[in-house]
């Protein structure tokens, strides 16, 4: 009887821990005839500000572009930081017969790879890499976050005083590396004499720690912020606070965090990549291809921040590190 | 938070009529009726599992009568929890001790009452009251001492000191007297004598019959749950009171001397720290042959625990050596010394010998499970365990519901005889037996004994560690007296008078008391 | 690395281990009192989780810090009761149901941001509130004196943790329902009486932990903002041996190596960034192996207590 009770209780509150993250999810609709239907799993939240968001809003794009829910139906998991359960979800979606399983993460590259062979008329995404495995279904993508980071660097390198610049990121792999190498580079091109701090976390997910970095390059003299990855947050609050240092974004528009403070973001736009990938499986090809999200392809966007009062020849010369790096004449090393 | 003793209503009388308490598969109580006047000592008697703790933890609120009334100079009573209990003036000390080791006596004292500058403790104020206490009482404690500290004797007297502190003038000591050293039940004694004068009614339970016709006024008998009789203590015999409780006769045994073997145990220069970081073994040496019981008296704290844990591989040795059958096992672990033929029926039985969630027949094949006659390939083989834990229930006359009754509710003193039917089923080649007979009811003590004797016979080398001078002397073929961790002296049955032996306990050798004599 | 030794980096690198131990020591301090009593709360994550979150959203709205605290405390004396009537009341295993709640109170606490906000913001929490003459000594008023409320709170909190637990008749009562419940219920204790109080009382300061987070130390909310601080927080609990001033030394310990390692790459230390951020957990690890004083630890931790055993 009382051992009853206890299993009772036990299963209620795991009930209503599942439910509360089912209900995380979005709610679809049954799909109707002739509907293409997209499934994204990513790391973390659709509202991370960052990484998982850029693909998010992209496909919400998408989709009101299409003719909303009658013509592309969405569904998504998030914070699937751990490997094993966004494989389960990945599998799952494709045997629920979904066309497009995007997996947004990196890390998700080996699950993928077993499972796409498996689902040979299913079509899988996945990013950011460059490595499709020689399959026929699966699409890579990748951004060239450099050539913003350098964008970003060239802006950042005019604006400091301090001559100092402070970089928080998570972990060293991945496009949070090559944005800050990018951004190094664009600093470097401007006056190398200045100094780029970097700090990584360790950890995609601990925003108090991002913010203690953040506060740290403060208190070490940089009046210039930047980094990357969805913990990234916590810094633009550290900024904020402090209320005397700018920040760059980057993977999606930050402005809203810190309207006075953020000077420009490079912004990720999945939308050409998603609707080239929509109707190429439309026209039979199901994959084998790389994307490359570029400045000259509008993959990638530098956003300014229509409230910051950009001196003019700042300005100049970011749109001229912007046309340089279109038109091949700027070269950023990854 | 000082309500001394002497200020609250004195309770005159406290009767209980007709209690019925049931657990599953058992009738605890059985229409027990009692009462207990002021100054006065009832004795309750009963072998294990007769009822007793569960009749006086009714009394204090621990449990709830399932029919049945309480009732305290006449009004009827309901304790829905020891404190209603406590509030009426009833007091208890129980079998197994209920203090917080880790917090000071003072503490312990003032657990649970109001204090006088409330939130905050007066610990200072509760100090002061409790020397007030142990002076009027004769219990000498120190109250900033930490529980962990004392030792049994000491705790006993927290025990009795938290009852007198919320002023209890009814109170019940459960089996206070099993784990005392002689010297410490004189001790007690004199203190309960000193509650009496009081005008405290105590109830007093025990298995030893000397101490019960010591110390009683009148002595009730309760049997399977129910009242045998009660009568006055005074010209009652011992056989009187064995007969009631166990319904037949139990007379002492006498072992004959048997040929002795060759030496089974050998230990030699044995050396190990106590647990509180002093030397408490200094260098034991001893023999035990085959078919020999050694006894080893002293009073407790000399060294017998840890010698008995050092020979069983649950303590570390610093120096010395151990050997069984010539085979060095003196760095063996624990199952190595099994599997060359050694037995161990620890003293602190709960902590050592037996695991309290698990089940009479679980707790007996703790050790055995593997062996072939109750496996079937790699699986055990269930309905052999089972008939075998019937029969121990039988042949030990262990009080249980069955064998898939978990142990934590058996009585104090079935456990005590699992463990034995345990150990001695395997028959070992060397058997330590550290107080094998505490807190057991005598006809359960007489079987074991006569167990004990039967491995003898049949070649066991017995370690006898015990503070029951009586079962040593009755048992052992030779006793060897421990002195602040050293053998005094080893005397073969007979050779010694109890005086003599209680001179060496007190650390005095044989032949100065011999010379003393002669000269 | 010279400069790693000035004055004005060991100034910075404490300031920031100060502000750091904050939500470590509200968390900790907390679930040693469940733990003294004999409760292990798992749950302390999911519960800081849901405190910050409410903080973040009370003062979204109402731009009341003091409200938000309260109201942190609130759902934080909530997921206590819940915690003590599946692990006390039911007696259910304290590690499932301990998971149970952290696991409801990260979905809940999603779920609420997802349906009430949406997208990240931050907010202004608690502003840095120099203490006048203290905070202008050189280098200790910066380092201790120029903080805001909740860390104040934070280290106010451990002396009296320590008088409570100490000094008081409701402190002995639950050091000795955690060691030995027997006695206590034998001496009219209620075990369950004290064990709810001790449960809610480290609840509502996880609340509290979560609350310092979201509006003093990030000034935002978003989705698994503690990243498993509050597991950490359990761990601190055995490092300091459920002592508030053991807790204390094992936060500023975690939270100074973590200053360190973050001024040491800003400095530009030529370290592996992987091998800086594994510094804290390191050591962390290192001296709960060398912390072998377990004396202290309730014996009855773990246990349901259940009248009538021997
Ligand atoms: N909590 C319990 N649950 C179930 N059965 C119990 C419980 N407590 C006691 N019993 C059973 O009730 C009977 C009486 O036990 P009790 O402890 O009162 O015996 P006792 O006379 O004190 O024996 P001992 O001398 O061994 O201490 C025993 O058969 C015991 O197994
Ligand atoms: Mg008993």
């Amino acid at each position: 009887m009382k051992k009853h009770n206890v299993w009772m209780a036990i299963c209620a509150l795991l009930v209503a821990a599942l439910v509360l993250t089912a209900c995380g999810q979005a709610a679809t609709p049954a799909p109707a005839a002739k509907v293409v239907r997209v499934a994204v799993v990513m790391p973390s939240s659709t509202t991370d500000m960052a990484f998982s968001q850029s693909m998010y809003s992209a496909l919400v794009a998408v989709q009101k572009e299409m003719g909303g829910e009658a013509a592309m139906e969405i569904k998504y998991s998030e914070n699937m930081f751990k490997v094993p359960d966004a494989a389960a979800a990945i599998r799952d979606y494709a045997s629920q017969g979904f066309d497009i399983v995007v997996a947004h993460g990196s890390q998700y590259g080996a699950s993928v790879e077993e499972i796409a062979k498996d689902f040979p008329g299913t079509t899988f995404a996945w990013g950011t890499d460059v490595n499709t495995f020689g399959l026929p279904n699966v699409y890579a993508y990748t951004a060239a976050a450099q050539e913003g980071g350098y964008v970003n660097g060239v802006l950042a390198a005019k604006l400091t005083t301090s001559k100092q610049i402070g970089v928080t990121g998570p972990v060293e792999v991945g496009d949070a590396k090559t944005y800050i190498d990018g951004f190094v580079q664009g600093v470097a091109s401007v006056d190398p004499s200045i100094t780029v701090n970097k700090t990584w976390t360790g950890s995609f997910s601990d925003v108090a720690l991002m913010t203690e970095a953040a506060k740290t390059h403060i208190a070490a003299g940089a009046d210039v912020l930047t980094g990357s990855s969805q913990s990234v947050v916590g810094s633009i609050g550290a900024a904020k606070e402090n209320g005397k240092v700018l920040w760059f974004g980057t993977q999606s528009e930050q402005t809203t965090l810190a309207p006075e403070l953020v000077v420009a973001s490079q912004v990720y736009d999945w939308t050409a990549m998603i609707k080239e990938i929509i109707a190429s499986r439309a026209a039979g090809t199901l994959g084998g291809k790389t994307y490359t999200l570029q400045l000259s392809n509008d993959g990638l966007k530098i956003v300014f921040n229509a409230g910051y009062n950009l001196p003019a020849d700042v300005k100049a010369a970011a749109d001229a590190a912007i046309e340089g790096i279109k038109g091949g004449k700027i070269t950023v090393n990854p | 938070m000082t309500t001394p003793a002497n200020l609250q209503k004195r309770i005159q009388r406290v009767e209980m009529c007709d209690i019925v308490k049931r657990f599953p598969g058992v009738l605890a109580n059985n229409k027990v009726c009692i009462e207990v006047n002021a100054g006065e000592v009832l004795a309750l008697l009963g072998e294990n599992g007769a009822g007793k703790s569960t009749l006086m933890r009714q009394l204090y609120g621990l449990y709830r009568p399932d029919g049945g009334q309480i009732l305290i100079d006449g009004q009827p009573q309901v304790f829905h929890s020891p404190a209603d209990a406590i509030a009426a003036g009833i007091g208890m000390i129980h079998q197994h001790f209920m203090l917080v080791p880790t917090l000071t006596v003072a503490q312990n004292v003032a657990l649970g009452l109001k204090s006088s500058r409330e939130p905050q403790l007066d610990l200072e104020r509760v100090s002061k009251r409790i020397q007030e206490l142990a002076q009027a009482y004769g219990l000498k404690v120190d109250p900033e001492a930490y529980v962990w500290q004392l030792s049994v004797g000491e705790q006993q007297r927290v025990e009795i000191i938290k009852a007198l502190y919320r002023g209890a003038s009814i109170i019940i000591l459960d089996e206070p007297t099993a784990v005392l050293t002689p010297q410490e039940v004189n001790d007690l004694f004199v203190t309960l004598k000193r509650m009496t004068q009081e005008g405290h009614g105590l109830v007093f339970i025990s298995h030893k019959l000397h101490e019960v016709m010591a110390i009683s006024d009148r002595i009730a008998v309760l049997r399977d749950g129910q009242m045998i009789g009660s009568r006055p203590a005074k010209g009652v015999t011992r056989d009187d009171l064995v007969k009631m409780m166990v319904g037949r006769e139990v007379k002492p045994l006498a072992p004959q001397p048997l040929q002795t073997g060759p030496v089974c145990l050998g230990i030699s220069g044995l050396r190990a720290m106590g647990d509180r970081g002093t030397e408490a073994l200094r260098g034991v040496d001893l023999e035990i042959h085959a078919s020999e019981i050694v006894g080893v008296a002293g009073v407790s704290g000399n060294g017998q625990r840890e010698l008995a844990q050092c020979l069983a591989g649950l303590r570390k040795n610093t120096a010395g050596t151990i050997q069984l059958n010539g085979q060095d096992i003196t760095q063996a672990s624990l199952l190595e010394r099994m599997a060359a033929g050694q037995s161990y029926i620890p003293e602190e039985r709960m902590r050592d010998g037996a695991i309290r969630e698990f089940s009479v027949q679980e707790n007996l094949f703790l050790r055995d499970h593997a062996a072939p006659q109750y496996t079937n390939g790699i699986f055990l083989n269930f309905a052999r365990m089972a008939a075998r834990t019937r029969e121990v229930i039988q042949q030990y006359s262990i009080k249980a519901p069955g064998g898939d009754t978990p142990i934590k509710n058996l009585s104090g003193g079935n456990i005590q005889k699992l463990i034995m039917a345990r150990e001695l089923s395997r028959q070992p080649k060397a058997l330590i037996a550290a107080q094998p007979t505490r807190g057991v009811d005598i006809g359960a003590t007489e079987y074991i004994h006569q167990r004990l004797l039967e491995q003898r016979a049949n070649g066991t080398a017995i370690l006898l560690i015990s503070e029951d001078l009586d079962e040593i002397r009755t048992l052992s073929d030779r006793i060897a007296v421990m002195y602040e961790g050293q053998i005094i002296g080893i005397v073969a049955r007979g050779e010694a008078t109890v005086e003599q032996i209680g001179l060496m306990m007190a650390g005095i050798p044989l032949q100065e008391t011999r010379a003393k004599a002669s000269a | 690395m010279n400069e790693l030794f000035s004055l004005a980096v060991i100034t910075g690198i404490l300031t920031s281990a100060i502000r750091l131990a904050t939500p470590y020591l509200f968390a900790a301090v907390g679930e040693a009192f469940a733990q003294s009593s004999g409760v292990v709360n798992l749950g302390v994550d999911g519960i800081m989780l849901v405190g910050a979150f409410v903080a973040f959203y009370v003062t979204l709205q109402t731009g009341n810090l003091w409200l938000a605290v309260l109201a942190a405390a609130l759902v934080g004396l909530l997921m206590g009761l819940l915690m003590s009537l599946i692990s006390v009341t039911l007696k259910a295993e304290q590690g499932i149901s301990g998971i149970g709640l952290y696991m409801f109170g990260l979905g809940l606490s999603s779920l609420l941001f997802k349906l009430l906000v949406g997208t990240v913001q931050t907010i202004d929490g608690f502003k840095v509130i120099k203490i006048p003459l203290l905070g202008d000594i050189p280098m200790i008023g910066e380092i201790f004196f120029q903080h805001s409320l909740p860390v104040y709170a934070a280290f106010l909190l451990v002396p009296v943790a320590w008088w409570f637990l100490e000094k008081t008749t409701w402190g002995l009562k639950i050091k000795a329902v955690g060691q030995n419940p027997a006695a206590a219920d034998s001496l009219g204790v209620s075990v369950d009486k004290v064990r709810y109080f001790s449960v809610c009382l480290g609840s509502v300061l996880a609340g509290l932990a979560g609350a310092s987070l979201s509006t003093a130390l990030v000034n935002l909310f978003q989705e698994n903002l503690t990243a498993g601080l509050g597991f950490i927080a359990v761990a601190l609990v055995y490092f300091g041996g459920w002592k508030p001033a053991g807790i204390l030394v094992g936060a500023l310990l975690f939270s100074t190596v973590n200053a360190f390692q973050l001024w040491m790459q800003v400095l530009g230390v030529n370290i592996s960034s992987d091998v800086a951020v594994m510094l804290p957990y390191l050591l962390t690890i290192a001296a709960l192996v060398f912390a072998t004083n377990r004396v202290r630890q309730p014996a009855a931790l773990n246990k349901p207590f259940e009248r009538g055993e021997n």
